[in-house]
């Protein structure tokens, strides 16, 4: 929930900053954006939920956290209700501009927020009512998150190409709308290629298609500003904010890819296997050469050697392990991975059948370190677009204006 | 002040306020969607008797607990002493649901006991348990495999459902049973369905 | 003679070096993907946090062989969901049944968006409709007078 709130904020915030607008707004997104973090304190140390992110649940912990959210928020609140009006106003813009569609997705983001909070409190909510017990899971936060980002990511990628103030709707949807059919064209064959051609895998593709097209005429379009000049010119004169944007926008496509894809194609393969015994999952071949025993400082471990080949040519070997952990006799798996840019391996012990025969699980994720690289490249484009220099020209042009301020 | 901008105000204090309530809740806690439903029917055999079987039919017109244990079950023998005690007042019949007694040991491995072994090995289990540990039950049933729990939504152990005369569930309670939970809900609740008709 | 001894030899040692490729677990693997498609959308009461078909609990075991049990004799999702429910209650369910309780729940997204979305058109709208403020002479050289100082000092990109 705070990064969904983050990103509206840091989005709202080029919006309030170029046209002196919404102000409220932005402020009230950035309280929400701590509040959120201060509230996944109290939810995960409280008790309140059942949780996998929960430890060490204290009720009384959780009436300090508590009061701590009461005041930090509710200060914070007061105090924006009562500063608030007077950050009305702000210069205007048009129906179909940036500042639009910057706000739209706002508006988008903190809805989808909103529901994971809503569908992550509904439970406590019925409960404390007395209107029954229910669980709130992956089926509904998919159902809900889903619909909802298509229409963000659309509006993110075409965002960048919109003038502030203003843009003539029929030139930006001339340009949109090859674009938007080479992006379905591009979804479906995706799809056709990776073997899946369900709705989801279609829609995926086609928006990382969309992502990524847009950006490439971004880019085009914005080293096209100055012709006669020299491309080395051209490039250096992009600022680096703008390079983090759409490093960043980037970024999401190749994240959507690596959701699309994993979700899509992903295989598994439980098979009973004795040493010397070969299975096949997803082209791939693997030979369980020797079960060993692999006894740790605190554990016992039965160790398998799994020879992974592709074609007769070897990938990988694995070695899972089944573990006992001595102190309380508790079984652990610890699985092996063979991490590839196009696809993870990953195999682990199941229980043991008989003297000779263990369960095996095998497991391909393909395109699942692209959520991974995505993310980093969010990440990088944040950064770059941090080290703008055009903020620390601004703080050397307001520092010789306070030091006159403050010798008058 | 605008009115407008009180509302995330507003509507944060409702937030802390269901909170604050869920502060006093359980979330683990799963409520029986069975309480004054019919009981499920069974049939198993008796631990004292075990060429005999005892059904729901047997404990019609009678208002009973039914207190699902085991022999490997830990948080059994806290409330095994509150339940001997009960057992002496003869105030309700106690039936005691012997769950799981070889599968569910954690220290036994299944794939060295023989399918027919299973009963046999359970029954001295069970038996051997009791006896040391005091007889609170007017009689012991076994459930070997579970079903009988998973009919009564049995998802922990001990558990213990209250059933009238009709052989409606009327109360589940979940977790051993504590002296104060005994003198303040499940007796009283005793009382008022001995009254029914 | 000697040729023949040597064949059944080395054809009793290719029985033996023979590996098997390995045998699916699951009987029918038709069958048990949709045991474990179920599997996931119910929880598991013990854990709480995981399916009943990630889970290792023993009571998640039991929950999946009576799905496997129920689905050989031919009962379908919803049919071995209501049996869940009928003993679990709603809990058990990963996806929020459909009720008046929870119609918050299921509309209020969609709802919020399309009203979020709405109240932001009109407010646009009318904020353009709204004519410039009016400076007099002094604001407006005064106006003047700060461009110009920002100017001196360079303007960025």
């Amino acid at each position: 929930m705070p990064w969904l709130v983050g990103t509206a904020l840091i989005h709202s915030l080029a919006v309030t900053e170029k046209r002196g607008a919404f102000r409220s707004w932005t402020v009230l997104l950035a309280i929400a954006a701590f509040s959120l973090s201060l509230l996944g304190t109290f939810l995960v140390r409280s008790g309140v939920l059942t949780s996998v992110h929960a430890f060490a649940t204290d009720p009384r912990r959780g009436l300090y956290i508590l009061g701590l959210l009461v005041l930090v928020i509710g200060i914070s609140l007061m105090l924006f209700a009562w500063r608030a009006p007077k950050l009305a106003g702000g210069g205007k813009f048009a129906l179909v501009s940036r500042e639009s569609v910057l706000l739209a997705n706002n508006v988008l983001l903190s809805v989808v927020a909103t529901s994971v909070l809503l569908g992550t409190l509904y439970p406590l909510f019925l409960d404390a009512l007395n209107l029954g017990k229910i669980s709130v899971g992956p089926p509904y936060f998919e159902s809900v998150f889903l619909p909802l980002m298509i229409p963000v990511v659309l509006l993110m990628a075409m965002g960048p190409l919109l003038r502030w103030k203003g843009h003539d709707t029929g030139v930006i949807l001339g340009k949109l709308a090859p674009c938007f059919v080479a992006s379905v064209v591009l979804g479906f064959t995706g799809a056709w290629l990776a073997g899946t051609m369900s709705w989801r895998m279609i829609v995926g593709m086609s928006l990382a298609a969309w992502v990524l097209i847009v950006n490439i005429v971004l880019l085009v379009e914005r080293l096209g500003e100055r012709p006669g000049a020299a491309a080395g010119v051209r490039l250096s004169g992009i600022p680096r904010a703008w390079w983090g944007m759409w490093i960043a926008h980037v970024g999401i496509g190749v994240f959507i890819i690596g959701v699309a894809m994993v979700n899509g194609t992903q295989t598994n393969l439980d098979v009973k296997m004795r040493v010397g015994d070969t299975a096949t999952m997803a082209g791939y071949d693997f030979e369980l050469t020797a079960i060993t025993d692999a006894p740790g400082p605190n554990y016992a471990a039965a160790e398998g050697t799994l020879k992974v080949t592709r074609d007769g040519k070897p990938v990988a070997t694995l070695t899972p392990e089944k573990r006992i952990y001595l102190a309380r006799q508790m079984p652990m798996t610890e699985a092996s991975l063979d991490i590839g840019l196009f696809g993870d391996i990953y195999a682990s012990m199941g229980e043991q059948i008989d003297d000779t025969t263990w369960i095996v699980r095998l497991y391909h994720k393909p395109f699942i370190s692209w959520i991974w690289f995505g993310c980093l490249l969010m990440a990088f484009g944040g950064g770059l677009a941090a080290a703008d220099r055009r903020y620390r020209r601004l703080a050397a042009r307001t520092a010789p204006d306070a030091g006159a301020r403050q010798t008058a | 002040m605008k009115a407008k901008f009180l509302v995330p105000l507003f509507l944060f204090l409702l937030l802390v306020g269901f909170l604050g309530f869920g502060l006093s809740l359980n979330p683990r806690e799963v409520p029986s969607p069975l309480i004054d439903k019919p009981a499920p029917d069974f049939t198993l055999t008796r631990l004292d008797k075990p060429e005999q079987t005892l059904g729901l039919a047997d404990m019609k017109g009678q208002v009973w607990l039914l207190n699902v244990w085991a022999s490997w079950c830990v948080a059994c023998r806290q409330e095994h002493p509150v339940l001997v005690a009960l057992s002496k007042r003869k105030e309700v019949p106690l039936v005691g649901l012997n769950y799981k007694e070889v599968r569910g040991d954690g220290t036994i491995d299944m794939r060295k006991v023989a399918a027919e072994n299973e009963l046999p090995m359970a029954i001295e289990r069970a038996s051997d348990w009791l006896k040391s540990h005091g007889d609170p039950y007017d009689v012991s049933i076994l459930d070997i495999n579970g079903r009988v729990g998973i009919d009564f939504g049995v998802y922990g152990v001990p558990e213990t459902f209250l059933i009238d005369k009709q052989g409606v569930i009327r109360y589940k309670h979940i977790g051993p049973i504590t002296p104060d939970a005994l003198r303040d809900t499940i007796l009283p609740k005793v009382a008022a369905l001995k009254a029914e008709s | 003679m000697r040729r023949l001894l040597l064949a059944c030899g080395l054809s009793l040692f290719a029985l033996a070096a023979h590996a098997d490729t390995a045998a699916p677990v699951a009987a029918d693997p038709v069958l048990e993907a949709r045991v474990m498609a179920l599997s996931h959308k119910l929880r598991c009461l013990v854990c709480q946090n995981q399916s009943i078909a990630e889970s290792d609990a023993d009571l998640a075991q039991d929950l999946r062989a009576q799905v496997r049990e129920q689905m050989t004799a031919g009962k379908n999702e919803d049919e071995i969901a209501d049996y869940m429910v009928a003993r679990y209650g709603d809990f058990v369910l990963y996806e929020p049944p459909m009720r008046g309780s929870t119609l918050l729940l299921w509309l209020g997204p969609m709802v919020l968006a399309v009203v979020g979305i709405g109240v932001l058109m009109v407010r646009l709208a009318r904020r353009n409709k709204e004519s410039a403020p009016v400076l007099d002479d002094a604001q407006r050289a005064k106006a003047r007078a700060l461009l110009e100082k920002d100017d001196k000092n360079g303007t960025q990109a």
